[in-house]
């Protein structure tokens, strides 16, 4: 069970990540996709919140007294999470308006038959 | 200084002639005409100089060398002559063309890249001007446009690539070995490198030059390409250009190397120099009968500059002192008639509306008289009669392959000899002798400026004919500079133990001979005058069109080589592109253009890589 | 020299990375005032960056600058490092911004341009950031930058082609750096640092697993950005439907960044010496593929596209053989890549908006119709084939002469399997220029030039191309400085941390 309590957030993120690349790798709808790319993302966020997690720690705010520096949660992955979360907005807004530009264009979001492109 | 400024003036001319046809093209041809003089005159001054000069801002922190000696000369006079000569027969030649600022720059440059190939004395500067040579050249090969003349510029410019980047691993790799480029210095380090270095360092080279010298089996470039450009160029591609190459093995095989590393040069009864030798001998048999096949005035003549490469290369890689200057002398005596032939077969082409084809030609000996003589001793100087030029050359080689007992050699030459005495005939009677096509019948001599480029090199012809002693001098000190025996020349030929060759003496003699024979002809009775429509026909209606026979002019001999000289070498190179072709048309299918796919990509190559770690741990 | 130095004193590198930001998001209130002088504010831009990096040069090849962001030393703050490789490169970016925004001047002209020139202005940015950066997450946040308003350029047009190149390339790149930020996430794990020069110092004290996974992720992460196959598959499609200034800079540049990161990565951070050898074969495939593909393409702006594949992976090549010439070569050719194949994307921009077809065999008799654009054209091809006096020589040069200085068979052998490629390069770059100049045009032989602004930026690429080209000791010094900070990472280190 330790195994388990020690390793969840690891085992949830690249659950996610494989996750994510599957839906990637297997799906043909484009909003699917995107939703893997996503997932993906969330997978590879909820990664570095677990790097820098300690269990039961705290903030690390130092001026309040009776905290060792060994309980606190170090910050530096979750301001790197909150950047790439934006960033991950981002990429997603665009991704959704190119799909429905995409679907303008081509009538179908199937990406088998999006292959005008190639070669 | 006169170096640099020879280079300067050479490319400044260039580009000041582009810039004034913007302006007027009359200024702009003149300035072509006296650019062309003035670097005639400059290189004529630089007789006799041996310079070596090392200007500090160079390539890449290498000095750049810029060097005369008799050799570069030598080779410097027919750039800028033929460069002269193909200027003013262009003027009227090309006069309703279009784009003619291009043109004439294009030449030039060509010209001036040339001439840089020759007067620089390190390699990376011969480099960048040979690769300077070989773009522009590609530019003008396919001057005329229509689909054969772009495929004679990309087959050529592929060709010529694949050469210059052999040649730039070659240098590439002496740099890094000797750490200098300079020839001089190259030449004393490079003796004590070890043989199977310098043998791989001379196919590299050798790859170049045999490509730019079109010796089988990598001429393919060059009947396509010659026959295409127009015919002032063409004879500039066949009487110069092509010869860089020569230069080139000179450079390389005897400036650098140098003799005693060559006669090292053994593998077994296999020695580099006698692969040479064959290559040569095969290249003379090959392009001659292939050049009885073709029915088109300025292909047959590429076939013959192709064979005649093989006249040069037997001589030069001989590397005797008879052969070398045999070899040599052929260079500047091909020089001469070959440009002579393609200013006449571009005169034919200029009076009769692009005609090459020699079937439909005939007849034209009294309409182009002067055309007709340039024709006829360019001929008989391609074939190698007494008292022109191309006699004295190939009694040198002959002398030579008899002397160094090599039969098969000396047989291959006097087939090709052979050969070529049958497509010179052709080429004459085709084109002047026989019936006159009525279409041509209001034809002109060409105008004067295309005239005088043909007088000039019958001219020269029959001079160094006549009198080879002058160019044989030259050549002697050329010789002796690269460590060969020096030979007893004389105005007239050459004294050797083995046999003399005196041409005053057989002029005299043809000249007493003839004056007999005029003589008794003219106490004979005279022949009388028959018109050409005047004939056999006995009052029959005659037939209004030709009649006389040019076409299959040697049908019972091609029949019987026309199976084996399919160029199959031409057909496998081709071959060989459409299969790379249709290679790449397939690997382009790698991007289908499923984007899952393209992810797929991107995991596989994780896992490669984590593989790759796994199993060989790199890392 | 002495002016030049004490100038730069007072130069800081942040305003390499502030200035184009700041004014990316000044455009949209600049428009307020004057629709008319946007799109003259990247030409200001970078212009100004230009300058600043040029004024740079001289101090950054004596030490490189160090500028802590927060008043932190690092290895805890944000730090830029503007070493010889980062000036470098900012030079390069702000100089090829520079033109193609005099270019873009008249040549954008439909769709909104106010977002073109922020966007532009961004995706340059963050090129400049990413080469500038010392933080391996900020290198993460400008890489995002720069993807993500390239996404957006390439769908500038909005036509079919831009939107459907646009998406694939997007899925793509998302891909990459989500694979990028879980590397960088697996290294902060290990060392607790997100400096490059930490993380540097200490990689030797971690195990060889648990340092490969790291980096073989953020090695396939950047390399989806530049464009190593077999991750390239988003690179014809993305510079053939983008507009052709935004082509030249995808090709000119954004890649280029791509690549910097992987050897930034590869030599720097990881000290992967012996993984190089994996890249050797790497480059040689991603050449050979990115040739063939281009060989029989009929779409010139694709053909350039693969025809940059190529070149990335000749510049692959050059920097995993790993010598003071390889690197030095590789440098090169990155910057005679960015020039040449700027000038070619630019002047085929033109030839194509005349013609009104990509296709090739449209541009039949251009040589006519726009003499100088050909012209153009062609000086551009023959550089990148490396044909004296142009760039593309002394650059090809330096990598032929890197390869036979290693004194191994296995790179003689290579090398010519290289050379070869250039060969095929070579047949359809001359083939395309035998078809503007020799083919005849059946066409309408109406003369209609460039506008001027095109014509300009184009002759200061041949400009360039040809000085450069003659004289490749103008930059041999800068070359050889970012050579040996690329190879001393104890020295980029020290100089880092202190």
């Amino acid at each position: 069970m330790s195994f388990l309590h020690n390793y969840i957030y690891y085992i949830g993120a690249f659950g996610l990540i494989f996750i994510g690349l599957f839906i990637i790798l297997v799906k043909h709808n484009l909003i699917k996709v995107i939703i893997g790319i996503s997932i993906l993302e969330t997978g590879v966020n909820l990664f570095l919140i677990a790097v820098g997690y300690i269990s039961k720690g705290t903030a690390p705010i130092f001026s309040k007294p009776g905290i060792n520096a060994n309980q606190m949660v170090d910050p530096v992955p979750q301001a790197l999470v909150l950047t790439a979360i934006v960033i991950g907005v981002a990429v997603l807004a665009m991704a959704l308006s190119l799909a429905i530009r995409l679907y303008k264009h081509y009538g179908t979001l199937d990406l088998r038959k999006i292959k005008e492109q190639r070669w | 200084m006169t170096l640099e400024l020879l280079l300067i003036v050479a490319f400044g001319g260039a580009f000041l002639t582009y810039f004034l046809g913007k302006i007027s093209p009359k200024l702009r041809n003149s300035f072509a005409v006296i650019n062309a003089l003035a670097l005639v005159v400059m290189t004529a001054c630089l007789y006799g100089q041996t310079v070596e000069k090392t200007l500090h801002f160079g390539f890449l922190g290498m000095p750049f060398v810029l060097r005369i000696n008799m050799l570069s000369w030598f080779f410097a006079i027919t750039i800028v002559g033929i460069g002269l000569l193909s200027i003013i027969y262009s003027l009227k030649y090309i006069e309703n063309e279009k784009r003619l600022d291009y043109y004439y720059f294009t030449t030039l440059f060509i010209n001036a890249s040339m001439l840089g190939t020759i007067i620089c004395g390190d390699l990376v500067s011969f480099f960048i001007f040979w690769e300077m040579m070989s773009w522009s050249t590609y530019l003008l090969i396919s001057y005329k446009g229509g689909d054969k003349a772009l495929f004679a510029g990309i087959k050529y410019i592929i060709m010529s690539i694949i050469g210059s980047l052999a040649m730039l691993i070659g240098i590439i790799s002496l740099y890094t070995h000797f750490g200098t480029l300079e020839i001089s210095t190259l030449a004393v380090q490079i003796q004590g490198a070890s043989l199977n270095y310098i043998l791989f360092i001379l196919i590299m080279f050798s790859a170049a030059f045999i490509i730019i010298n079109a010796f089988w089996p990598l001429h393919t470039w060059l009947p396509d390409a010659h026959a295409e450009a127009v015919s002032p160029f063409s004879s500039i591609l066949s009487a110069v250009l092509v010869r860089k190459g020569m230069y080139g093995l000179y450079l390389f095989m005897y400036m650098i190397l140098g003799l005693n590393i060559l006669n090292k040069l053994k593998f077994g009864f296999i020695s580099f120099t006698g692969v040479f030798c064959w290559i040569g001998a095969i290249t003379i048999v090959f392009a001659a009968l292939t050049a009885l096949l073709q029915n088109d005035s300025k292909r047959i003549l590429a076939w013959s500059t192709v064979g005649q490469g093989g006249y040069m290369i037997l001589g030069v890689a001989f590397a005797t002192t008879l052969g070398m200057a045999g070899g040599t002398f052929h260079i500047l005596n091909h020089c001469i008639y070959i440009g002579l032939l393609f200013f006449v077969a571009g005169a034919i082409e200029y009076r009769t509306g692009g005609i090459r084809d020699l079937d439909s030609l005939g007849g034209l000996i009294k309409k182009m008289p002067i055309t007709f003589i340039g024709g006829l001793v360019g001929i008989l100087g391609l074939i190698g009669m007494p008292l022109t030029n191309g006699f004295v050359s190939k009694w040198l080689i002959y002398k030579t392959l008899i002397l160094g007992n090599r039969p098969f050699l000396a047989f291959a030459a006097f087939l090709g000899t052979w050969g070529t005495i049958l497509y010179g005939y052709k080429f004459i009677h085709n084109i002047f002798l026989g019936q006159l096509p009525e279409k041509y019948k209001d034809i002109k001599e060409v105008p004067f400026t295309m005239r005088l480029p043909i007088i000039i090199l019958t001219v020269l012809v029959f001079l160094f004919g006549i009198l080879p002693g002058i160019p044989l001098k030259m050549i002697n000190i050329i010789g002796v500079s690269l460590g060969f025996e020096s030979l007893n020349v004389s105005l007239g030929g050459i004294t050797s133990d083995s046999g003399t060759l005196n041409t005053i003496n057989i002029f005299a003699g043809i000249l007493v001979a003839g004056i007999i024979i005029w003589l008794i002809f003219k106490a004979g009775r005279k022949a009388p005058k028959v018109n050409q429509y005047d004939s056999y026909a006995a009052g029959a209606a005659i037939p209004k069109g030709k009649y006389h026979y040019t076409v299959n002019f040697y049908n019972p001999l091609e029949r019987m080589i026309t199976p084996y000289l399919k160029d199959f070498v031409d057909a496998f190179y081709i071959k060989i592109t459409e299969w790379i072709q249709n290679l790449c048309n397939s690997v382009r299918r790698v991007y289908t253009g499923y984007v899952s796919n393209y992810v797929m990509y991107i995991v596989l190559f994780l896992a490669f890589l984590i593989f790759v770690q796994l199993k060989w741990s790199l890392w | 020299m002495g002016e030049l130095s004490l100038l730069s004193n007072g130069v800081n590198p942040v305003l390499l990375v502030v200035v184009p930001l700041a004014l990316a998001f000044a455009v949209p209130l600049i428009g307020f005032v004057s629709k008319k002088i946007i799109k003259y504010i990247p030409v200001v831009a970078f212009l100004f960056n230009l300058i600043v990096a040029l004024l740079l040069i001289p101090s950054v090849l004596k030490q490189p600058i160090v500028v802590k962001i927060g008043g932190f030393a690092p290895p805890f703050c944000i730090n830029l490092v503007a070493g010889p490789i980062g000036i470098l490169f900012s030079a390069l970016i702000a100089l090829a911004g520079l033109l193609v925004s005099i270019y873009a001047l008249n040549y954008i002209r439909e769709g909104p341009q106010e977002k073109y020139h922020i966007l532009y202005l961004l995706l340059l940015t963050g090129a400049t950031g990413v080469v500038l950066t010392g933080d391996i997450f900020n290198l993460f946040v400008f890489f995002e930058i720069l993807c993500i308003s390239s996404y957006a350029l390439v769908a500038y047009l909005g036509n079919k082609a831009g939107i459907e190149s646009s998406i694939k390339y997007l899925i793509q790149g998302s891909v990459g750096s989500s694979l990028l930020l879980l590397g960088i996430g697996l290294l902060y794990g290990q060392f607790g640092t997100l400096n490059m020069a930490d993380i540097a110092n200490q990689i030797h004290s971690a195990s060889s697993p648990s340092i490969f996974v790291p980096m073989v992720l953020m090695i396939t992460g950047l390399g989806v950005e530049a464009a190593i196959f077999p991750l390239n598959a988003w690179l014809p499609d993305a510079h053939s439907s983008a507009p052709s200034s935004i082509s030249a800079i995808l090709s000119g540049i954004a890649i280029e960044v791509g690549l910097y990161a992987v050897i930034r990565v590869l030599f720097t951070i990881f000290d992967a010496s012996n993984f190089l050898m994996f890249f050797v074969f790497l480059g040689v495939l991603t050449l050979l593929i990115g040739e063939m593909c281009a060989f029989s393409q009929k779409n010139i702006k694709r053909m350039l596209a693969y025809s940059s594949i190529g070149q990335i992976g000749l510049i692959v090549f050059a920097f995993s053989i790993a010598n003071t010439y390889g690197v030095t070569g590789g440098f090169f050719q990155l910057i005679s890549h960015t020039l040449g194949k700027g000038l070619l994307f630019l002047a085929a921009g033109y030839m194509i908006y005349r013609s009104g077809s990509m296709d090739i065999s449209t541009f039949e008799g251009m040589g006519k119709r726009m003499p100088l654009t050909s012209l153009f054209f062609t000086v551009g091809a023959f550089s990148i084939v490396g044909l004296p006096p142009f760039i593309g020589f002394p650059s090809k040069f330096m990598i032929v002469r890197a390869a036979l200085s290693t004194g191994e068979l296995l790179f003689t052998i290579l090398i010519g399997i290289v050379l070869l490629g250039t060969v095929i390069e070579g047949a359809y770059f001359f083939r395309v220029v035998q078809v503007i100049y020799f083919k005849k045009g059946n066409g309408n032989p109406e003369r209609k030039k460039a506008p001027i602004s095109g014509l300009i930026s184009m002759f200061i690429f041949v400009i360039l191309i040809l000085v450069i080209g003659v004289y490749p000791n103008l930059i041999t010094k800068i070359l050889n400085s970012a050579a040996s900070e690329l190879l001393n990472r104890i020295d980029y280190i020290r100089s880092v941390l202190g």
